[in-house]
């Protein structure tokens, strides 16, 4: 059964404790700046805060992207092949989600490679925010995170400056996650 | 024995009056002495003090120091400590700050950073690693500290920048301005803002990309797992997530110490429509959490309806929440949102900020103002909008509101009538905890070395659980503690939370710290270094002209008796209190008039401040 990783975004609170374990047992140092996962926070319109991690796609515009053929995908995980890799950033525009990282200390963009079946990430994370599930249930929680947002979204107006504005917004589960991640 | 990390050994300097900037490399001696954080920025606030610079003028420097373990995989590594001499008290102060700002300076590689001087126009820093340049700010004056994040991060073109700025309040040197920082996470005492206002430094801009050194990070890795694991399984921990601090509303009401009615009260019989219950069902969206902490205490709020429709903010917390709620006689959730978000967006400390507001409202209803005092704006308990309207007027310097403006010493001089009513020590108003009930926590508001905060000591809740009838030495070696590990947590840079809410064995940090460093330390020795750093800065109080006449709790405290709550009747009576300050000075080896004795600064390794002393003490 091969599995994957996937986001729940409203769940996330951006402490980028993702960033740190992925960086410490992928770069070996502690810098969250050479993770091969970033949160990415926006306020305070819209507020949201998402980790961004690669899909694993089955057809990466990363790897038809590369001019040398350094990516591979084995075993569903993409991979970069450094000898391969001359470092020419086309998978990093290539990628739709933007889940291929560079740092000038490193010589090859880097990315997520599910840490060989035991995401550290997911452990780590302290809001279930990132989940490693079987692939025939990829979309579940995207699937959930729907139903509840089309559910729970809501419209407020409001003024500013006398002008009428909208403002709209998802309403969080309350009483505690209730998620399929347990 | 050499330090093998948790430093870069670098601290900044910045010249903003010639804009230069220099990398000081700093020895082992000191950053082992001083740890960090508060303790670095005490250290370099000493090396620098000259008893006649006024705090508002370019000679005063403000230091930014983040910890050794800042933005390190521990939890809740995201502290950073502002330190300056105080506009508000005129002595030593600092604040913390959360979030992921000094995270991104430790990145840029510095562990810390010293500003110095005035920039000939507004200006803003930008650190983009070691590039560092100081550019026009005219764009973003008068812009509100959300917007100028917001803004500098579009122009700068890069949504991961961390800016820490300061509102319109900072730039008219409004002596409870803030430093704002991560969308809301303030430096909100002692009006650190106003200092950079000062300067002219409306912003620091910050992006930084190296590694943060660890001398053993395998070994900081191992423990590091087991103390998330171990704060995730606390039976409290996903509570804490859900509503974080706006839980204390309740406690603070049941226990009697939530401050009501300019804390005449310690109940609100509407405590129940402010609560984390009220905010986590009606008006809460989202967490938010400061660097690498799982507990994410930050809540984002939003006004669905009503007349606050649209105001989006993260917070409140406790403290807001009760200034800005009962303190002023508010039962409206909406409007303790729409407060905070002024409040953040123009720059100004809430505590401080509803402390004097609540104070005008006591002095309208008592008739010791009149309305012409108040610009012809009657000010009444529970009334929102003219709290609302108070809070612009003290961030613009507007009528009555230039005068809140100056703080709690500016309004007694221009109402000296209102002194027994403000709650403040050595001119920083107190926290949002009465102090009637437990004399520990008046000895801790009395003796906290920038005033009347209770990021020092917050020993109520031990006192109340433990009745009220022990020995006062142990109570005031009870303060004395508090003083000494609660700052160890700002020397570290780290936040306290985990420890007081979740139970977090404060040993670990010692671990954290010896991992970081490759150096064997204990809990005792840190906290021996916790404690020199309090005789550093009593010695920078005293030098800067503190008394004993100072350490002296908010005469409401022994005047007014609390009128209703389950402490009804109670006060603290004076002979008492000056029985347990003589304790406490005993045990902190200060002589009667609070001065750190010789043999005191000795033992804290601080030979260079009994020159000063000595010309302080009384003739014998």
């Amino acid at each position: 059964m091969r599995k994957k990783l996937t986001v729940i975004p409203e769940r996330c609170s951006g402490c980028r404790v993702c960033e740190l374990v992925c960086a410490i047992s992928h770069a070996g140092v502690n810098n969250p700046k050479k993770a091969n996962i970033r949160v990415i926070s926006l306020y305070p319109h819209p507020v949201i805060k998402m980790p961004i991690v690669c899909e694993q796609c089955k057809k990466p515009k990363c790897r038809d992207a590369c001019p040398t053929d350094a990516i591979v995908v084995t075993d569903g995980v993409v991979t970069i092949l450094e000898d391969r890799c001359i470092s020419c950033h086309a998978c990093v525009s290539a990628c739709h989600i933007g889940a291929i990282f560079v740092h000038e200390d490193i010589d090859t963009p880097f990315k997520c490679d599910m840490c060989g079946g035991n995401p550290k990430c997911v452990a780590a994370c302290p809001k279930k925010a990132i989940l490693y599930v079987p692939e025939h249930t990829l979309g579940q929680a995207h699937r959930l995170a729907s139903a509840l947002q089309y559910a729970n979204m809501q419209e407020v107006e409001y003024f500013e400056h006398g002008e009428k504005k909208k403002l709209r917004y998802a309403e969080i589960e309350t009483g505690g996650t209730r998620g399929d991640s347990r | 024995m050499s330090i093998n990390g948790g430093y870069f050994m670098k601290v900044l300097h910045v010249d903003l009056s010639d804009c230069k900037t220099h990398i000081e490399e700093v020895d082992e001696e000191f950053a082992l002495k001083y740890i960090g954080g508060r303790g670095w920025g005490a250290r370099l606030v000493w090396e620098h003090l000259k008893e006649d610079t006024d705090p508002l003028s370019p000679e005063n420097i403000i230091v930014i120091a983040p910890g050794p373990l800042s933005g390190l995989y521990l939890p809740s590594a995201g502290k950073t400590s502002i330190c300056s001499i105080s506009p508000t008290t005129g002595i030593y102060g600092d604040s913390n700050i959360g979030g992921m700002f000094g995270v991104e300076l430790r990145q840029a590689g510095f562990d810390a950073m010293v500003i110095n001087g005035k920039a000939p126009e507004l200006s803003y820093l930008w650190i983009d690693d070691d590039d560092i340049q100081l550019k026009s700010a005219e764009k973003y004056a008068g812009m509100g500290s959300i917007e100028t994040e917001h803004q500098l991060r579009e122009d700068i073109g890069d949504e991961t920048v961390k800016v820490a700025s300061i509102g319109p309040a900072g730039e008219k040197m409004v002596k409870m301005a803030c430093i704002t920082a991560d969308w809301g996470r303030n430096a909100g005492r002692t009006g650190m803002g106003a200092i950079l206002g000062s300067k002219n430094l409306k912003a620091i801009a910050i992006r930084g990309t190296r590694d943060l050194p660890v001398a053993d990070l395998k070994r900081l890795t191992g423990i590091s797992d087991k103390a998330y694991k171990k704060l995730s399984r606390h039976n409290l921990f996903e509570f804490w997530q859900r509503q974080g601090l706006m839980s204390v509303i309740d406690y603070a009401n049941t226990a009697g110490i939530l401050p009501t009615h300019n804390f005449k009260d310690t109940h609100f019989e509407d405590a129940g429509k402010i609560n984390g219950d009220v905010m986590e069902l009606e008006y809460k969206i989202g967490d938010t959490a400061c660097f690498g902490c799982p507990m994410a205490c930050g809540n984002v709020n939003l006004v669905k309806d009503g007349k606050y429709a649209g105001t989006v903010i993260e917070g409140p917390e406790y403290e807001t929440a009760a200034m800005f709620g009962s303190n002023v006689g508010i039962s409206d959730f909406s409007a303790i949102l729409r407060a905070n978000y002024l409040c953040d967006e123009y720059g100004i400390d809430t505590i401080t900020a509803g402390s004097l507001i609540s104070v005008m409202i006591e002095a309208y209803e008592k008739d010791l103002v009149t309305l012409e005092d108040l610009d012809g704006m009657a000010l009444n308990w529970g009334d929102d909008e003219s709290v609302m309207e108070m809070i612009r007027k003290i961030a613009f310097r507007e009528g009555v509101g230039d005068t809140l403006a100056e703080g709690a010493y500016g309004v007694i001089e221009r109402w000296p009538q209102l002194a027994p009513i403000i709650s403040h020590v050595k001119g920083l108003d107190q926290s949002a905890y009465d102090a009637r009930v437990a004399i520990t926590m008046a000895l801790g508001y009395a003796t906290s070395d920038i005033g009347a905060h209770h990021a020092r000591a917050w020993p109520v809740a031990k006192e109340l659980e433990m009745g009220c009838n022990w020995d006062l030495k142990e109570k005031a070696d009870l303060v004395i503690y508090h003083q000494t590990v609660r700052p160890l947590f700002d020397m570290l840079g780290v936040c306290r939370l985990p420890w007081i809410e979740l139970g977090f064995d404060e040993n670990t940090y010692a671990e954290f710290f010896s991992a970081a460093v490759g150096i064997e330390f204990t809990l005792e020795e840190l906290l021996k270094l916790s404690n020199d750093v309090y005789n550093l800065t009593r010695a920078i109080n005293i030098r800067l002209g503190l008394t004993r006449d100072d350490d002296r709790p908010p005469d409401r405290v022994f005047n007014d008796p609390i009128k209703t709550g389950p402490h009804a009747g109670k006060v603290l009576n004076r002979d008492e209190f000056r029985e347990i300050l003589d304790i406490y000075y005993q045990r902190r080896g200060w002589d009667m008039d609070g001065i750190p004795t010789d043999e005191t600064l000795k033992a804290s390794d601080l030979e260079d401040a009994i020159e000063y002393m000595e010309p302080k003490r009384k003739a014998e």
